[in-house]
């Protein structure tokens, strides 16, 4: 495609990204402000941002393109994608709100009454965010790559300045604008082009080069037990990610934050739809785009292919857009929540520290983006999403739920589920991605059991430790407050 | 960037008590918190566990029945429509019967505190 048009469109997101987070500059004042948007931000508005957080570059260039590669087995991850914001609702969403506490470690802090579980939460939620920045990067190099020629290193940098100025500058109150504004980008950047492919398609009669169901690689169909470790990593992986959590505490009350769930699950399904058609299209007439060994980038190139010309640059200009909005807004999301953790743990409360927290929490990621190489973009997040399966949803699960969790257990449980499915992924990238054993492959199906019984044992035998405090809390969490907030 | 003042302490520890925590001063009070969280819990493993069996049953059916995955409709192949779009009717509607279920347990609750 035309590099000019690439680089016009990046730029538009870019600033555009800017000028919000500005605006909202005026509007942050307290430490409140910075991390949690002062929790009045209405459940639309809050809706859209966490859409718009939380569909990354997996989901708008990798779930397409694996789709392309293994076709309805790759169904599984938007499913499971949206599926996750399910058990989110069902289990968290109203008792997190009603915590009071503005990140994960605030929360079992004041659940287990423990410095030590603190500690160790936020180790976790730390490596977390981390890990699940790197594959944005990945995404935003690929991109640059692909679109403008220019060297990989240019997107991850892009993405890097961008983010650092809007959160350094804003906090959470502009993040919430910026990533509202950034869900309709993206559905909007993935709708149009994908629309105008279909209907051309249609009203050309052009036939399908090849049907869906034949794969355009020889690549292996994923069994059972791979589709199956795959749904549970993503339905329990997702009530654990730090910058999903974080977006809970912008809800006034227990209440609105399970409509604000409701409207999410709306919007995820909606967006959803699309990069499944761009697979499916991709497929069907444009299969020789898997061959290329960049099924990640079949969106940027789908509408050059099929429609060439200028309307197909300006298609392109369009997802080139919505991909850097994926970028940019998941990216940001992440470091301000594990910019709230550092900044407490580590540096002491302020501003001035949270801005030098997510300075941090950016640049780290960085360095690892730039020294590694791209793998498969959902792929890679979906190890993420074991990975917190296997740490923060069962103490969250269990701290939620059950009278009987304790510190030791909590701890003994993530310590656990961290070094058995961290385990797997380095495994798994020293020993090469392609033939690898499917348990090593899709380790949560195991590692998440394990942590939970873990947990649950170590629980069991140090029943002593239970906090007194413990049923406070636990009404804390589960009575509706303000006797009239549905009555508003 | 200095009008940003920081007017908030943070707040790590739990918060001072509210009035929702006066409920389990009593003896009564703590057992209706416990019925509510039983129910609670109750309504989320139903709904989550009648989602899963759902959703596990779509592929099963694609095994089972023969022919339906040649099936195309508007030339799209049917399980590609089951797979990809039919099962989030399916997330959606079991997410609002859940909100509309977890909110009428609260009201029960909220009814009960207040007469006690």
């Amino acid at each position: 495609m035309n590099p000019g048009v690439a680089i016009a469109a990046l730029a538009v997101v870019s600033v555009a990204t800017a000028v919000i987070g500005f605006y909202g500059l005026r509007i942050s004042r307290t430490t409140g402000d910075f991390y949690v948007a002062s929790r009045t931000v209405r459940p639309w508005w809050n809706a859209s941002a966490i859409g718009g957080e939380y569909l990354s570059a997996a989901s708008f260039l990798g779930v397409a393109g694996l789709i392309l590669l293994s076709g309805t087995d790759a169904l599984w991850f938007p499913v499971g994608y949206t599926a996750g914001y399910l058990m989110l609702l069902l289990f968290v969403a109203a008792p997190l709100r009603r915590s009071g506490a503005y990140t994960i470690p605030d929360f079992t802090e004041a659940r287990l009454d423990s410095r030590a579980v603190r500690k160790v939460t936020s180790l976790v939620v730390v490596l977390v965010g981390w890990l699940y920045i790197v594959p944005q990067l990945h995404g935003a190099a690929l991109t640059i790559r692909i679109t403008t020629g220019l060297p990989s290193w240019v997107g991850s940098v892009a993405v890097v300045i961008v983010v650092c100025l809007t959160v350094v500058a804003g906090g959470m109150r502009s993040i919430t604008f910026v990533q509202a504004f950034q869900y309709w980008l993206k559905l909007t950047a993935l709708a149009v082009p994908i629309l105008f492919i279909i209907f051309m398609l249609a009203g050309n009669g052009t036939p399908a080069l090849s049907p869906p169901a034949v794969n355009p690689t020889n690549l292996a169909p994923a069994g059972l037990y791979q589709n199956v470790s795959l749904l549970v990593a993503l339905l329990f992986g997702t009530l654990g990610l730090p910058h999903v959590l974080v977006r809970f505490y912008t809800n006034p009350d227990g209440q609105s934050a399970r409509r604000t769930t409701l409207i999410v699950l709306g919007l995820l399904s909606v967006f959803y739809l699309f990069p499944t058609a761009y697979g499916l299209v991709g497929r069907m007439f444009a299969p020789g785009l898997a061959r290329a060994n960049q099924a990640d980038a079949m969106v940027l190139l789908l509408p050059g292919e099929l429609v060439g010309g200028a309307a197909g640059d300006l298609l392109s200009a369009c997802v080139v857009a919505g991909a850097f909005a994926a970028f940019l807004s998941t990216t940001s999301g992440l470091v301000v929540s594990l910019a709230g953790v550092i900044s407490q743990d580590v540096l002491g409360a302020g501003v001035g520290g949270f801005r030098l927290a997510a300075v941090i929490s950016i640049v780290v990621p960085l360095g690892f983006a730039l020294m590694t190489d791209s793998l498969a973009l959902a792929g890679s997040v979906g190890l993420v999403f074991a990975f917190t399966a296997s740490t923060v949803c069962p103490v969250l699960l269990l701290g939620i739920w059950w009278r009987g969790l304790t510190d030791a257990g909590a701890i003994a449980g993530m310590v656990t589920g961290g070094v058995l499915c961290g385990g797997a992924m380095i495994a798994g990238s020293v020993g090469g991605a392609n033939n690898l054993a499917p348990w090593l492959a899709q380790p949560a199906a195991w590692t998440v059991p394990a942590a939970f019984a873990v947990m649950v044992m170590v629980s069991r035998a140090t029943v002593q430790r239970v906090p007194k405090t413990m049923p406070r809390v636990m009404t804390r969490l589960h009575t509706p407050e303000r006797p009239l907030a549905t009555e508003r | 960037m200095t009008r940003v003042r920081v007017t908030a302490p943070r707040s790590a520890a739990l918060p001072p008590r509210d009035s929702r925590e006066a409920a389990q001063d009593s003896e009564v009070g703590q057992v209706f918190v416990r019925s509510l969280i039983r129910s609670q819990l109750r309504l989320a493993l139903v709904v989550a566990g009648g989602f899963l069996l759902i959703l596990g049953a779509f592929p099963l059916l694609l095994a089972v029945v023969p022919g339906l995955t040649e099936t195309r409709i508007a030339g799209i192949p049917f399980d590609w429509i089951l797979l990809g779009a039919g099962i989030y009717p399916l997330i959606g509607l079991s997410a609002w019967l859940y909100v509309r279920t977890a909110t009428r347990n609260e009201a029960r609750y909220r009814d009960l505190a207040k007469d006690q």
